[in-house]
């Protein structure tokens, strides 16, 4: 028990950082805002989901009502953060269990395999409580205040929510181990990658389509509707999945009954988790060290083949632009969170032509009229330049770099060109994306193709100077320090603040826009002055870059 | 070659000196050999030279040129390998081979013939068309020296070069260095194994706590003692 606790204790250091945190504030004295900013971005941008998410609950509670079955709320919280927990655990499992670099200490260690098993199972479960908790406290709270629930629901609830994730996680585990026994799926880590993202996207396009049906103003009869029409869903559901129903009967059922309940959903968790760390000690280390073959074509190049390959030169830009290019389309994380918008953007669009036809159809009509085409010209650029800007390609194009970074110190090429490459790959991403903005607007607003090249060309422009703030912003703080890719960009601050400095730029301009519209200043003047405002905002940013580009490659210490 | 005068480096505020009035001159057609026990300030040294980490004080200058006044030009006569690098995993061997080629500017003609000579030396021909990832820990430090000698640089700087390396590509290397320095070159490298340093340097530098505490051919060093091994004068040196 001591060696488990120890090394428990060990894990979490690790894998929250909490030494590496205490170490940045205390020794190295870093600048302590950062991470009191992030918390109340955190707190800002959490709080407003979750209030969100609790008047969903709250019109899920009062449907139930209406219909005499309150408890509707829980089942269906219970149930979505299960299944939710089930479905992402599966690739969280994967990462922590066999894709993080620390098995190669563990494995060697005089440790049982279901002890490492273990350590490594809390560690998830307390990530996931991240989601459990908002998920499922809000449903607990509604019911219990709203029927006036005794000490025992409170008692008993508490409990319930925190063994929530226990079930899906060990099911999730035990697949994952299975798998990972029987098929050697550490080959296709990136694969994993791809399809973890692609289910969060399909997942949040979902939601989209949901949220994008719900009628305004009938909200309560849309829920009574919701529920009488889903609670054969939710039933199914239950029957499948048991568990997440005796959650549900073990706090609202009266007596033993209910006490019953609770101690099967209590059990059947402890049960499964044994069961899981028995596992571990047969199969865990296993499939890990069968996962570790690594396969290498190791297919000899011919020497015509070598010839071709070594006889293209490039200048030094282009070949850190093709640097840039082929690292970043060839890691699977920056891949889906750079371009997963891009692609997202144009179908969220298109959606509510489809859901929403009738409304939409005036809109194009409006659009068509000669009086409003330019105003919907305007609107089409703001559309477009959000979707194409609101990524983290440039703002993490340095961070990016990581511990490689030495090789960009070592080499000489200018910063001035180095920059400039990382300027003109986020740039022709840009361009992809707003291409990609620009086809569907021409279709479904018919928009005449000048007005689209123009508002293009000035969408593109703004882009660039978007695309010179985030390297400005990256180069001022380059986080280089990681160790897995993600860290790069998903735990960067910078993609945040070049967003935020997006978000500036676009009240700006549609501020100025609208400004000029209401002046009746025709709409050719329009595009003049808005491209003149983004070309004098972008001399100077640019050579701004490259002064503090020369500055830093300088400064920065690898 | 290679001149290195009043080198200083602090960290924590200038609590800590990992370099500390450091000078030394290598000469054309030398190997030098740079010693000294962990946390000497060997790495840290090598990375001023570089240009990875600033000096707080003092020049360096590097085949004539000062590394501070125009880094790109005395960058373009240095060819560098880290003691543990990391490089572009997912660029397969030849496409960061041509990189390095196109950053410091190689011709067609020159790349193809350095590429295929160094690749063959190292025994890489086959892996050279697989992603840097699959790489084995002394094939990423094959590839490493193979992109950073492509330029036929004047002055190698090798932190480290033979850990990793197998007996073999270890062999070729040192003859390798011998070779360029023969050409009127320069090798500047920092090593723990004695015997190598031993045999194959033309002078030697012993570095502990910053400070360079013996410089010299080992003639030189063993002060006329014959019989002494650099391995015994180097425990004498760095003795607390």
């Amino acid at each position: 028990m001591r060696t488990f606790m120890s090394l428990l204790k060990t894990n979490i250091n690790v894998y929250f950082g909490i030494s590496a945190l205490k170490y940045r504030f205390t020794k190295e004295k870093k600048r302590l805002w950062e991470p009191i900013f992030i918390l109340l971005s955190i707190i800002i941008g959490g709080g407003s989901l979750l209030i969100l998410y609790s008047l969903l609950l709250l019109g899920i509670f009062m449907g139930g009502q209406a219909i005499s079955h309150p408890e509707i709320v829980l089942t269906f919280a219970f149930m979505a953060t299960q299944l939710l927990i089930l479905v992402f655990g599966i690739f969280y499992i994967m990462s922590v269990f066999y894709f993080s670099n620390d098995m190669n200490i563990l494995i060697p260690l005089p440790l049982r395999p279901a002890e490492v098993l273990g350590v490594k199972f809390i560690i998830i479960l307390i990530g996931e409580y991240l989601i459990a908790l908002p998920m499922l406290l809000p449903a607990f709270i509604i019911y219990g205040i709203g029927t006036w629930s005794n000490i025992f629901y409170w008692l008993k609830g508490i409990i319930l929510v925190l063994m929530a994730p226990i079930l899906p996680l060990v099911i999730a585990s035990v697949f994952v181990i299975l798998l990972m026994r029987f098929i050697n799926i550490r080959k296709s880590k990136d694969l994993m990658v791809v399809l973890g993202s692609l289910l969060g996207l399909f997942l949040g396009l979902g939601v989209n389509f949901l949220t994008q049906n719900i009628p305004e103003g009938n909200e309560k009869e849309f829920f009574v509707n919701l529920i009488e029409s889903n609670r054969g869903l939710i039933e199914a559901i239950g029957n499948k999945f048991p568990p997440s129903v005796w959650a549900t009967l073990g706090l609202t059922s009266p007596g033993l009954q209910g006490l019953g309940y609770f101690v099967l959903f209590v059990g059947l968790s402890l049960l499964l988790l044994a069961v899981l760390l028995w596992m571990g000690n047969a199969f865990f280390y296993k499939g890990y060290i069968a996962g570790q073959e690594v396969q290498r074509r190791a297919k000899a190049i011919s020497a015509e083949d070598m010839e071709r390959r070594s006889s293209k030169v490039d200048s030094p830009v282009v070949a850190l632009f093709k640097r840039e290019w082929k690292l970043f389309m060839r890691t699977p994380i920056y891949l889906m969170n750079g371009i997963a918008g891009m692609i997202i953007a144009p179908f969220l669009m298109i959606m509510p032509f489809i859901t929403q036809a009738e409304e939409m159809s005036e809109v194009v009509r409006l659009a068509k009229e000669p009086k409003y085409a330019p105003i919907a010209a305007l609107i089409s650029l703001g559309i477009m330049l959000f979707a194409s800007s609101m990524n983290l390609i440039a703002s993490t194009s340095i961070s990016r770099e990581g511990g490689t970074f030495w090789i960009s110190k070592l080499i000489p090429v200018s910063p001035k060109d180095q920059v400039l490459a990382k300027l003109i790959h986020s740039s022709c991403l840009s361009l992809i994306a707003l291409i990609l903005m620009a086809v569907p607007l021409y279709f479904l607003l018919d928009i005449s193709l000048y007005r689209l090249i123009i508002i293009t060309f000035i969408g593109f422009l703004a882009n660039v100077l978007i695309n010179i703030l985030g390297l400005i912003i990256d180069l001022l703080r380059p986080k280089l320090e990681w160790n897995d890719p993600q860290e790069a960009i998903k735990q960067n601050l910078n993609a945040f603040l070049a967003m935020l400095a997006v978000l500036l730029l676009m009240t700006i301009l549609g501020g100025i826009s609208v400004l000029l519209i209401l002046k009746g200043i025709s709409e050719f003047w329009i595009y003049g002055i808005l491209t003149l405002i983004i070309v004098i905002l972008s001399i100077p940013s640019f050579y701004g870059l490259l002064i503090l580009a020369n500055k830093k490659y300088n400064s920065l210490e690898v | 070659m290679i001149e290195i005068s009043n080198l200083t480096k602090s960290y924590n505020k200038g609590r800590i000196k990992a370099v500390d009035g450091l000078t030394l001159h290598v000469k054309p057609g030398e190997i030098f050999g740079f010693l000294g026990p962990n946390g000497a300030g060997k790495t840290t040294t090598i990375k001023m030279m570089v240009g990875l980490l600033t000096p707080d004080n003092g020049s360096i200058s590097i085949a004539g040129i000062d590394i501070k006044e125009n880094p790109l030009g005395a960058k373009q006569n240095i060819g560098y390998v880290p003691d543990n690098p990391d490089i572009y995993d997912r660029l397969t061997g030849m496409e960061y081979l041509n990189f390095m080629a196109d950053v410091y500017k190689v011709p067609a003609k020159e790349r193809k013939e350095r590429i295929s000579y160094l690749l063959d030396m190292f025994n890489l021909t086959d892996a050279v068309g697989d992603l840097i990832k699959s790489y084995s820990h002394g094939m990423k430090q094959k590839i490493v020296l193979t992109g950073a000698l492509l330029h036929n640089p004047a002055v190698w700087i090798l932190d480290e070069p033979m850990v990793g390396l197998d007996p073999k590509s270890s062999h070729l290397l040192k003859e390798f260095m011998r070779k360029h320095c023969d050409q009127g070159n320069t090798v500047f490298f920092s090593t723990h194994v004695l015997e190598v340093a031993e045999k194959l340097c033309d002078r030697i530098g012993i570095i502990n706590k910053g400070k360079l505490i013996a410089i010299g051919t080992m003639d030189e060093l063993r002060h006329g003692d014959q019989a002494d091994s650099l391995e015994n004068i180097f425990l004498e040196l760095t003795e607390v």
